[in-house]
């Protein structure tokens, strides 16, 4: 377990230097010019782009650029913007809202999602499985922001309930909506994986057993079936937390957060990159080591997985 | 997709159920057989097919559907709601929604079909090579794999668009789709060749490939006639199911933006245009989402019924 540990671990540092190289290469060598608009409706003189050039190291080669980069993610530089605002402090109020929304997507995702799958899973065939087969089929189809601006137009200008954007801060009570539609894709991959699960473990031996046992139905469900079903829906919930990160820049979108999806979207049309970069970095991050912890657990989970 | 195999069957098997039995006992029955006996009796299997033959009429003939010009604008009648004259309404220039939605098809078809075409060329390619030429191959080609992977979707494509073709930009038709097509097959290619590889990898030690190897055959012959076809199944469910996803994604691309824009009709630069006009008249927006979303669930539900019926286990 602890070699493996290492070895995972080591296999990260290329992956994630390939990544940021990428993100790196693409922001700032593909084609475009990133002052093209920032001086208004007249091109920019050029003593400014030569300054902006020189500061952000632009008329360094990629690699030095790259270099220089890597040195101050590591030393917890994140720098300024464009408009030498510094990114940590809008970084730092952005972060807790897409956090919070990124949790409550989690547990919906894991509150519904579980519940149905295990009611499908249990009476295959039956109504339920039906209804549930067909809901996730509709859920899987729709696009994330169309089922955004459904719920926006319908809760929130029919029928008045919710307010159709989120204020500043962001209330939990408010971000519930959200929550949802962003949960709404991976909470209908929930529902099969666990109904997969389930119909593949009740036909197993230690389940059998349970039931000519004597054992009451609801131990032989909650005790024997559930628990042994839910490991893979586990790891499945956790590697997609870091995805839900990058599939708030829409939902924040559409709702109007101001989190780090909001950010991240609001500098990439301003074409601020120097915001875009150690952002993106970091959300490759934060999906990379959830990636890893949840194949660590796995193990933990089951101890039937062995690493050699 | 499933069409060679579909017609091969009208004209050999379709003679009931007396036919089939005998040809049965002569040879051994494909897969490909066996699936389609067991697709023609399942109802969402004839219902994805209905709409996917509507949806590629559509793309193919829009004027058989309406007879309007989706470009042409009165400006008066803008967001005027859904009425006999106008099916779905005018939507904020005066343009007939119902037009526009139909002649919308025919571009996120387009783009979905290509970009499915282009990611399983690539992804087939470097699937097959890392796993029949295995070692250091395989171990490039995966990390590679892993690190465009490590990029989340929805953020890589708006990295790469943000740059190649900013929202401030108005490049051509032909360009800025074949842009996008290029770009989500970039983004997409490592997980198809995950797939191409584990089943190339599980055909490899197959004896009829010990065999052919043993009788001579190079690497060409042994690729494409051995080891091609027997991966093909999963790579055609899931490209079908990739379809759908595509022509999602590349409403959200369009819709934050840095996708397809005018000239160029499509149902996401639909919807995005009208989003500020939610309160107001939420039909232009509302009708080409309905038919986006029914044009992912004819892909994603006929790549579902034709993985289960490939895969009995499944069920």
């Amino acid at each position: 377990m602890g070699r493996y540990t290492i070895r995972r671990l080591l296999q990260l540092i290329p992956v994630l230097l390939g990544t940021t190289f990428l993100i790196n290469y693409m922001v700032w060598q593909l084609p475009g010019d990133p002052f093209a608009g920032r001086c208004g409706q007249r091109p920019c003189p050029d003593s400014y782009v030569s300054a902006m050039r020189s500061q952000f190291g632009l008329d360094q080669p990629i690699l030095v650029q790259y270099w220089q980069f890597l040195k101050n993610m590591l030393t917890g530089n994140l720098g300024v913007d464009f408009n030498q605002v510094p990114v940590a402090t809008q970084l730092g109020d952005a972060w807790p809202i897409t956090i919070r929304l990124a949790l409550l997507a989690v547990a919906i995702e894991a509150v519904i999602g579980i519940s149905a799958g295990v009611l499908s899973g249990l009476k295959r065939g039956g109504f339920i499985d039906n209804v549930v087969t067909i809901s996730t089929l509709f859920l899987l189809s729709l696009p994330v922001f169309v089922t955004g601006f459904l719920l926006q137009w319908l809760l929130g200008v029919q029928f008045q309930v919710i307010t159709p954007t989120v204020s500043d801060e962001a209330p939990i009570m408010e971000l519930i909506v959200p929550a949802f539609v962003l949960a709404s894709l991976n909470m209908a991959f929930t529902a099969r994986l666990t109904r997969t699960s389930i119909v593949e473990n009740r036909r197993s031996d230690y389940v059998r057993t349970a039931i000519a046992k004597g054992l009451t139905n609801r131990r032989v469900v909650g005790v024997h079936l559930l628990r042994n079903s839910l490991i893979p829906v586990l790891t499945f919930l956790g590697t997609e937390v870091g995805s839900l990160m990058s599939g708030a820049i829409i939902t924040e979108g559409i709702f109007n957060i101001h989190g780090i999806g909001g950010l991240l979207y609001r500098a990439i049309t301003g074409q601020d990159y120097t915001i875009v970069v150690p952002i993106a970095s970091l959300l490759v991050l934060v999906y990379l080591v959830s990636n890893l912890l949840v194949d660590l657990l796995y193990g933990v989970l089951d101890p039937r997985i062995r690493y050699e | 997709m499933s069409d060679p195999s579909v017609t091969q069957d009208l004209i050999h098997g379709g003679e009931g159920p007396a036919a089939s039995v005998v040809s049965a006992s002569n040879k051994p029955r494909s897969l490909w057989q066996d699936t389609w006996d067991i697709l023609r009796h399942r109802k969402i299997f004839w219902i994805s097919l209905i709409m996917l033959i509507l949806f590629l009429l559509m793309a193919a003939f829009p004027s058989l559907f309406t007879h309007k010009n989706p470009d042409y604008a009165t400006l008066a009648k803008s967001m005027e709601p859904p009425s006999g004259e106008a099916w779905f309404g005018y939507d904020l220039q005066g343009r007939d929604v119902f037009a526009r939605t139909i002649y919308g098809a025919r571009t996120s078809i387009i783009v979905g079909v290509l970009a499915t075409l282009l990611t399983v060329v690539l992804g087939g390619i470097a699937g097959v090579l890392a796993a029949y030429y295995a070692r250091w191959v395989d171990s490039v080609l995966s990390r590679i794999g892993e690190i465009f992977l490590g990029v989340p979707y929805v953020l890589g494509a708006i990295i790469i668009l943000g740059t190649v073709a900013p929202a401030q930009s108005s490049p051509d038709r032909v360009t800025i789709m074949a842009v996008v097509i290029i770009v989500l097959a970039v983004l997409g290619w490592p997980i198809l060749m995950r797939i191409a590889r584990s089943s190339v990898i599980q055909a490899k030690h197959q004896d009829y490939v010990q065999a052919a190897r043993a009788l001579g055959a190079g690497p060409f012959r042994i690729i494409f006639k051995h080891l091609l076809p027997n991966s093909l199944a999963p790579i055609l469910v899931y490209a079908t199911i990739t379809i759908g996803s595509y022509i999602g994604a590349e409403a959200t691309l369009s819709l934050l933006g840095i996708g397809l824009r005018e000239p160029v009709i499509s149902w996401g630069i639909a919807i995005a245009d009208h989003t500020s006009y939610i309160r107001t008249g939420a039909h232009a927006m509302l009708f080409p989402a309905a038919f986006l979303s029914l044009c992912v669930l004819t892909f994603v539900m006929l790549g579902e019924a034709v993985r289960d019926a490939l895969d009995p286990k499944l069920r």
